[in-house]
């Protein structure tokens, strides 16, 4: 019997904490806090209940051990490693052959760096830029709108700069519950002294501890901004210095929010004038400020343009560039920040370099000895749309469940059964895998190792705990020898021939400028990790972007006006009179994969309720756990309400874990591409129990049993 | 003897419930500290107090509840005769009866990881540091010493202000 400790970083959220699994033999048997490795993100080795109940997933009864092929929809048989991965190529090879535009790969944003290198490479090598993951989805609008104003899309600062800032502005995010781990720093800037401003439709846990709670209509968020800005211009509160000499743009941007008064606004959002008065004052004058968001701001039409206008609040605040400032864009899943970084994005190479750009193209030419697409690529909801149309008939999705995470899911299925041929790569059977042609086992993160990127920048090396049940693979395995068997057989970068993660990260280090000093060596040293960017092996890693200058190409914040109001595309009518919107809960996790089978946290949050304020819940009859159906233009929900005060008059709001996207709306934002799916408009009307049972089983099963059949 | 327990700031609590289920993980499927709602909002989590008087140890006709040198109230498994007395005089209705083996069973400020010099599961994970394990006394002196920094903190700037004549 050999006992091990073994240094992970938690599967769970983008937070990026560490922990110890305890493991006897392979088999993991308990964890241990990372109380003795400083500087890690989670100081004093704090987790929130997932990071505290990461075991039993592990050992769910329903993980997959084999590779499966189908017989017909939702029906399997088994088949060897070898078959899968010949049937995969050969199935790629033919696509690829007529027009490789034909393709769409997902990379996830819950695996490692190194496979989504090898997902998006294998795609390009093929010819195609179609490769998109769920950041899409989330925080899409953050890359597209930080990068047009400072030069990058990621967050500016890291957690030691909450801490140290004297008022902290939460937009759209229920921190507490989203990141309870992240909330801590938080908490500690506020203990010494900082003020804390949160705007929601929704009195969150968050909220709780606000100093100024500004509660507006979901998807006004450009008109609250805006009038923050209008006060702040107004009452010469802004940093003249840093506006005159490090950003341009500014007169637009005074002659945009023109209109945007105190009064206006509250009209438009319902937040008391005075409220945003003071909110204006107290973030300006504070003289270091941090703001943070989330979906909430995000998940919009105008997604872009919002984090546009934080981003600007931001710089003519004078807070960027600064220790104990700036932008803090806080991401869901473990390696969102990662996956982007390593182009699973339709538009770049790894680093960010535009596929457009010919000279970038040429470089990744001659590093993998193969002619590039030199087209942007389609994202995950454009390539539903294209599926539909016939242009798109093949998905490669590693360790993603669009069936539940994409708004309009209705669409996402009816998509899935016209596509041709289907790989899903996953660990255990999800509701998009009952589409698969092909299903391949995958290791779970914590069964392999590799490299992660946390929401603050900061790359872990996360070290393998235990071994995978069955013949159950690590992905940058499978991804290498997929890549071989379709034929790209080249040495080093040429190919896909690798013996080791570590391989992969050196050949990243060779093309990615951020991550070039980030080298394996440095990382399993180092627990602490580097964050990026990290120009050379000696380079001790950045805290504070944009110190000197920002990374447009002139060097200057270039600040964005958005003169015209603009809401949720679908607003409340005399049909749909109530304003829908989606949150999370604390104990579970995006598509319940994972949470809904481990029993501590499927216990405490056992299923969805849809909160509701008491005077709509009298008009329509409604009490406490009573089932009702929420309909919108897309589809139907049955759901227990909970008569609740935290929640605006007008407003209902529904987890999505549990399959609410449904309902949501895809209108996307022109932008980002992201789909609307915070705010739409919804009806709530009180249904039986029997009823609801009878709803229920016409959506997709969330935790799917896979027939294996005799071949 | 400087008896050790677990504080709890309510102010702080973001009803996260990381504490039970580190509880859970470690005490074989069942949580002592439980997180409760008041009115929507406020949360507060509750688990043994390991009171200084502590009723159910004077209460327990067997002496199966006892104190260990740290000062903890545990109880001894094999003594216990299920007769709930400790339940109904414990003043937070502590004490459980485990159903299969009809004996109680309590918040034990994780004796086992204490063994170890590690802190009682729940307060090592607590994200949001409600709560803390240590001794009345110890806590007492180390808050006086914050507010008094704070204070000198205060005076300070305030003389700072005075001399710049702002
Ligand atoms: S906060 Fe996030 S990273 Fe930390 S333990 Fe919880 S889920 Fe894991
Ligand atoms: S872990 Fe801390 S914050 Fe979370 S519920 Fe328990 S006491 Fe409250
Ligand atoms: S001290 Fe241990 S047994 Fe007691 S509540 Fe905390 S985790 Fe549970």
């Amino acid at each position: 019997m050999s006992e091990r400790l073994v240094p992970v970083v938690c599967p769970y959220c983008g937070v990026g904490c560490r922990l110890y699994i305890r493991s006897v033999d392979g088999y993991p048997v308990g964890i241990e806090y990372a109380k003795d490795i400083p500087g890690i993100a989670n100081e004093l080795g704090k987790l929130c209940p997932k990071g505290n109940a990461v075991i039993e997933y592990l050992l769910a009864k329903d993980r997959l051990k084999k590779p499966l092929k189908a017989k017909e929809q939702g029906k399997f048989v088994e088949i060897s490693w070898s078959e899968a991965i010949r049937e995969v190529a050969e199935r790629l090879k033919d696509y690829a052959k007529d027009d490789p535009n034909q393709l769409m790969f997902f990379g996830s944003a819950r695996t490692f760096n190194e496979p989504n290198y090898l997902i998006q490479k294998l795609a390009r090598m093929l010819g195609t830029n179609n490769v998109d993951h769920c950041a899409r989805l989330c925080h899409a609008p953050t890359v597209t709108g930080l990068k047009a104003i400072f030069g990058a899309g990621a967050m500016t600062n890291t957690y030691k700069d909450i801490e140290e800032a004297n008022v902290i502005f939460i937009i759209g995010h229920n921190y507490a519950e989203t990141h309870p781990v992240g909330f801590r720093y938080v908490l500690k800037a506020k203990e010494r002294g900082a003020k804390i401003i949160v705007a929601d439709p929704r009195f969150t846990r968050t909220a709780w501890f606000a100093d100024i709670f500004l509660q507006h209509y979901p998807g006004t968020d450009i008109a609250l901004i805006n009038g923050l800005i209008h006060i702040i211009i107004k009452e010469r509160l802004y940093d003249e210095k840093f506006v005159r000499e490090r950003c341009v743009g500014f007169d637009e941007v005074v002659k945009a929010v023109e209109k945007f008064t105190p009064e206006f606004v509250e009209k438009v959002t319902g937040v008391p004038a005075e409220l945003i008065i003071q909110a204006a004052r107290t973030f300006a004058t504070a003289g270091k400020g941090v703001i943070t968001w989330a979906m909430g701001l995000t998940q919009h039409t105008h997604g872009t343009e919002n984090v546009k206008l934080l981003g600007t609040l931001s710089a003519i605040c004078g807070y960027q560039g600064k220790e104990g400032c700036g932008c803090s864009p806080m991401r869901g899943q473990n390696n969102v920040q990662g996956a982007c970084d390593m182009a699973a994005l339709p538009n770049v190479f790894p680093g960010y370099q535009a596929v457009t750009d010919p000279e970038k193209r040429k470089f990744f030419e001659e590093f993998w000895g193969v002619e590039l697409n030199g087209e942007v690529g389609l994202t995950t909801i454009e390539a539903a749309y294209a599926a539909e149309k016939g242009k798109v008939k093949a998905y490669y999705i590693m360790g993603e469940n669009p069936v539940i995470s994409e708004a309009n899911a209705n669409h996402v299925v009816h998509v899935l059964q016209k596509l041709e041929f289907i790989v899903v790569q996953d660990i255990v059977p999800t509701p998009t895998m009952e589409f698969a042609d092909i299903v391949l086992p995958a290791a779970a993160m914590l069964e392999n190792e590799g490299s992660l990127t946390n929401t603050e920048r900061r790359v872990q090396w996360s070290f393998q705990a235990i071994n995978p049940p069955g013949e159950a693979r690590p992905d940058w395995w499978i991804l290498s020898e997929i890549g071989k068997a379709v034929g790209f057989d080249g040495q080093g970068p040429k190919g896909f021939d690798y013996t080791s993660p570590e391989d992969i990260l050196r050949e990243i280090n060779a093309c990615t400028p951020q991550y070039r000093g980030i080298t394996p060596e440095r990382l399993k040293e180092n627990l602490a990790g580097i964050h990026w960017p990290c120009p050379s092996p000696d380079h001790p890693g950045t805290r504070v972007l944009y110190k000197d200058k920002f990374l447009t190409p002139d060097g200057k914040a270039h600040l964005v006006a958005v003169s015209e109001y603009k809401g949720p595309v679908e607003l409340p009518d005399e049909e749909y009179p109530f304003l829908l919107t989606t949150m999370r809960y604390v104990g579970q996790y995006h598509t319940v994969t994972m949470t809904m089978r481990t029993q501590a946290l499927r216990k405490r949050w056992p299923e969805p309720l849809a909160e509701i304020h008491p005077e709509d819940a009298a008009k329509l009859g409604i009490k406490d756990g009573d089932w009702v159906k929420i309909v919108t233009r897309r589809g139907e929900y049955p759901i227990k309400a909970k008569v609740t005060r935290t929640v605006k008059k007008g407003v209902i709001a529904v987890p999505w874990h549990w399959g609410a996207n449904v309902l949501t709306n895809d209108a996307l934002d022109p932008i980002a591409k992201i789909p609307e799916t915070k705010a739409c408009a919804c009806k709530v009307i009180k249904i039986t129990e029997e009823d609801a049972r009878k709803l229920m089983d016409k959506l997709p099963q969330l935790i799917p049993k896979i027939e294996i059949v005799r071949g | 003897m400087a008896r050790k327990t677990i504080f709890i700031d309510f102010s702080k609590c973001i009803e996260c419930r990381a504490c039970e289920v580190a509880c859970e993980r470690e005490h074989d499927g069942r949580s002592f500290i439980s997180v409760f709602e008041w009115q929507e909002m406020a949360a507060m989590a509750l688990n043994c107090r390991h009171c200084e008087k502590a009723p159910c140890v004077e209460v327990c006709p067997t002496n199966a509840l006892y104190r260990d040198e740290d000062g903890a109230v545990l109880l001894a498994p094999q003594k216990c005769i299920g007769c709930l007395m400790c339940g109904i005089v414990c003043p937070f209705g502590i004490p459980e009866l485990d159903l299969i083996n009809k004996i109680m069973m309590k918040c034990d400020l994780c004796a086992h990881r204490r063994a170890e010099g590690k802190l009682p599961a729940c307060v090592e994970t607590c994200p949001t540091d409600a709560l803390f394990y240590g001794d009345f006394n110890e806590i007492i002196r180390e808050r006086r010493k914050k507010f008094t920094e704070k204070a000198i903190e205060l005076a300070k700037t305030a003389e700072r202000i005075k001399l710049t004549g702002v």
